[in-house]
């Protein structure tokens, strides 16, 4: 005779079956894509913002229904993980996401220094490996088979930058020969900035002249001496490449000293709403920089305009490039994985060395160049502050929402 | 070097010293009376910084005038470390690992705690001087700077005239030399070493919120300012707080005039290699061991 406790038991096995077929049925009908970003710690800004493009990819995929594979259509699961913005963590998480948690594809994570680390473990797992926070060409000369970036190399932001300059120079707006203090901060991002300035100035047939050519560390106290030394050159061009705290300490201590150049620019830095906040309006006036991404592209790139209004539509505010590459990062792997019609990283991976999609990057196309190791060379948009406050985008033409101004008309004044 | 400011190097260098030896007091207080490394020195240069922005923000309380609120803070801050936790260390060699672990863990909750209050985000604190400079012997000297190399000089006087010309200075001295022969005329060591720890704490604060003015911060500023007071100290050796405004002027000198033959990225390098050669040729620091004053 069955007894009440018996009756139970068989009850919860049988709820326990169903449970565990339910969720191997699941699994099975999900894509788990695996992902480390620095969450906390240093970095943990603009980790948070690369979430929210991920998470933005993952919810407009599955929105559509998830991703098409073969006959059937698949939901895309996120795993993110916090790495904490330290190296070690970003890669021993890695590591759990590709032999623990038997993820089927890993997104990037956000710095070049995780990204170097990181990208390392994927590729000793033979793990595919799609990252939009890595720009520094030193991660895509190693030969590696399955790591694939978004960023374009600081190097091109470098030389995007000086083709407008060049331009001015042309028109007669600038000196020929112009001299130009470069200062560079001694990362790997610093370095493949000076490259790209100063081979564009050697190729430049005497139009530039790298007068100063300096680095310094990170997080930098002071600069004064450095900025006496750039005073005491006569240079028209002021080149320097700084993260953003370094970009303001040094912006300040620049207009303290009463300094004013007929270009100024701090590579990537520049049209940030906080810096003009840390620094006074005035004193970002035609600071020149060139980024990935704009949320003013979506003037021209119908993609670029709906992932802007989507994600305006989501958070209420615009988006910045950080979340534009965390959003077209997955996208390119959705995409992939759509074209090989399959799981397998090995077909996968052939679509992304083949791929040329339209994207909401600058140029409207993306690749991952064999030549280049599998980095994106997407162009990067120039843009200027002006008066008003606004930046426009002022290079590449086909881009462009704005006019720039050289020289500075401020110097002397 | 042809057209390089020798003035506009010395008059870096001054201004920056102002703000090195306010960074170093507070630790060379605490290691010259209680021989206690206080690893959370950093942590608490980035509290200060973080309470000027609080009170600057929150308040509209301009970052100067902020000062006595910092001081109040950190020194309570300092006075609750020691009472709950220091105190229970063992004095002496048998208490240096375990001071070094302790205070090391004090410092990572505070970076987690700011971690958690402010996010990672980089905080910046802007006045309208901020970007202000006066033309001065043919150089533009930023208000910023002087302020902060006025309140350096002023923060050095009342520190030497307090451990000179105090009840209190002289109790703080007279124990940093010997603790026990202060107990037998009756000072109350336990409270004097509270005292000194608040003081060194609040001291640390201040170099937080003079920091805040000039620079960016966030949860990891701190620790650069930690090593170079290491190197301050050491240099101006343990206990002296002229030796420490004196060292912190040497140190900004050697950084700053080191432009002239090094590329500017090794500059920061060169106080620790000043550290080595003082450590193995005069062990004492370039001014010798001092009681404090």
């Amino acid at each position: 005779m069955t007894t009440p406790r018996t009756l139970l038991i068989g009850v919860l096995l049988s709820f326990g079956a169903t449970s565990l077929v339910s969720r191997a049925a699941n699994a099975a009908d999900t894509i788990k894509i695996g992902a480390t970003l620095p969450l906390t710690g240093a970095e943990s800004r603009i980790g948070g913002f690369y979430k929210e493009g991920y998470e933005y990819a993952f919810e407009q995929q599955n929105k559509k229904g998830g991703v098409k594979v073969g006959d059937k259509t698949m939901k895309v699961e996120l795993q993110l993980l916090d790495d904490t913005s330290t190296q070690s963590t970003a890669v021993n998480l890695a590591d759990r996401l590709i032999n623990s948690d038997k993820v089927n594809f890993l997104l990037g994570t956000y710095a070049t220094n995780l990204v170097e680390a990181q990208s390392a473990a994927a590729e000793q797992n033979q793990m595919l490996y799609v990252n939009g926070g890595g720009a520094a060409s030193a991660i895509y000369k190693r030969g590696y088979k399955w790591v694939f970036g978004l960023l374009a190399p600081v190097e091109l932001l470098a030389e995007s930058m000086m083709k407008w300059i060049d331009q001015e120079q042309k028109a007669g707006k600038l000196p020929k020969p112009a001299k130009i203090a470069l200062l560079w901060e001694n990362t790997s991002h610093g370095k493949d900035f000076r490259k790209g300035v100063s081979d564009f100035a050697k190729k430049s047939g005497g139009g530039f002249e790298v007068a100063v050519d300096e680095s310094f560390e990170l997080n930098g106290k002071d600069f004064s001496a450095l900025l006496g030394k750039v005073k005491a050159s006569n240079v028209d061009l002021f080149l320097s490449d700084a993260h953003l705290p370094d970009y303001i300490t040094m912006q300040r201590q620049y207009v303290t000293a009463g300094m004013c150049h007929k270009i100024l620019s701090y590579g990537a830095r520049g049209s940030e709403k906080q810096a003009a906040e840390a620094l006074g309006k005035k004193n970002v006036e035609y600071i020149l920089s060139a980024v990935w991404w704009s949320p003013l592209l979506a003037q021209k790139n119908p993609i670029a305009k709906e992932f802007a209004t989507g994600f305006k539509a989501k958070y209420g505010r615009d988006p910045e490039w950080y979340q534009a590459l965390g959003y077209e990062t997955a996208r390119a792997l959705f995409t992939a994985i759509e074209q090989a019609g399959s799981l397998d990283k090995t077909k996968v991976r052939e679509k992304l060395v083949a791929m040329k999609i339209p994207s909401l990057l600058p140029g409207g196309q993306l690749d991952f160049p064999a030549e280049f190791g599998q980095q994106s060379h997407a162009p990067f948009v120039v843009q200027q502050n002006q008066p008003d406050g606004s930046s426009p985008i002022i290079a590449p033409a086909d881009s462009a929402t704005g006019q720039g101004v050289a020289p500075n008309p401020t110097c002397g004044k | 070097m042809q057209g390089f400011s020798i003035t506009d190097l010395v008059v870096a260098s001054v201004l920056l010293a102002g703000l090195y030896a306010t960074m170093a007091y507070g630790l060379g207080l605490i290691y010259g009376v209680l021989r206690v490394v206080n690893l959370n020195h950093g942590g608490v240069i980035m509290a200060g910084a973080y309470v000027g922005l609080v009170m600057h923000e929150k308040l509209g309380v301009d970052p100067y005038l902020s000062i006595p609120v910092v001081l109040v803070v950190s020194f309570a801050l300092g006075i609750a470390i020691y009472v709950g936790l220091v105190r229970h260390l063992p004095r002496g060699a048998a208490g240096g690992v375990q001071s070094l672990l302790l205070l090391f863990g004090v410092w990572l909750v505070l970076q987690n705690a700011a971690y958690l209050l402010f996010t990672g985000n980089d905080q910046t604190i802007r006045t309208e001087y901020s970007t202000r400079s006066i033309p001065a012997f043919g150089l533009f000297l930023s208000v910023n700077r002087l302020v902060v190399f006025v309140i350096a000089v002023l923060t050095m006087v009342v520190l030497h005239l307090f451990l000179t010309r105090t009840f209190t200075g002289k109790a703080i001295r007279a124990v940093a030399q010997n603790p026990d022969s202060c107990t037998l005329v009756g000072i109350d060591v336990e409270r004097i070493y509270s005292l000194t720890f608040g003081i060194g704490t609040a001291l640390a604060g201040l170099a937080g919120v003079l920091g805040a003015s000039l620079f960016s911060f966030n949860p990891t500023y701190g620790s650069g300012d930690l090593l170079k007071s290491f190197v301050i100290v050491v240099l101006g050796g343990l206990g002296s707080v002229m030796g420490t405004a004196a060292a912190a002027l040497i140190l900004a000198l050697v950084e700053v005039f080191a432009i002239l033959v090094l590329p500017a990225y090794l500059t920061g390098a060169v106080g620790f290699v000043l550290l080595v050669l003082v450590l193995v040729l005069r062990p004492g620091g370039l001014f010798g061991q001092r009681v404090l004053g």
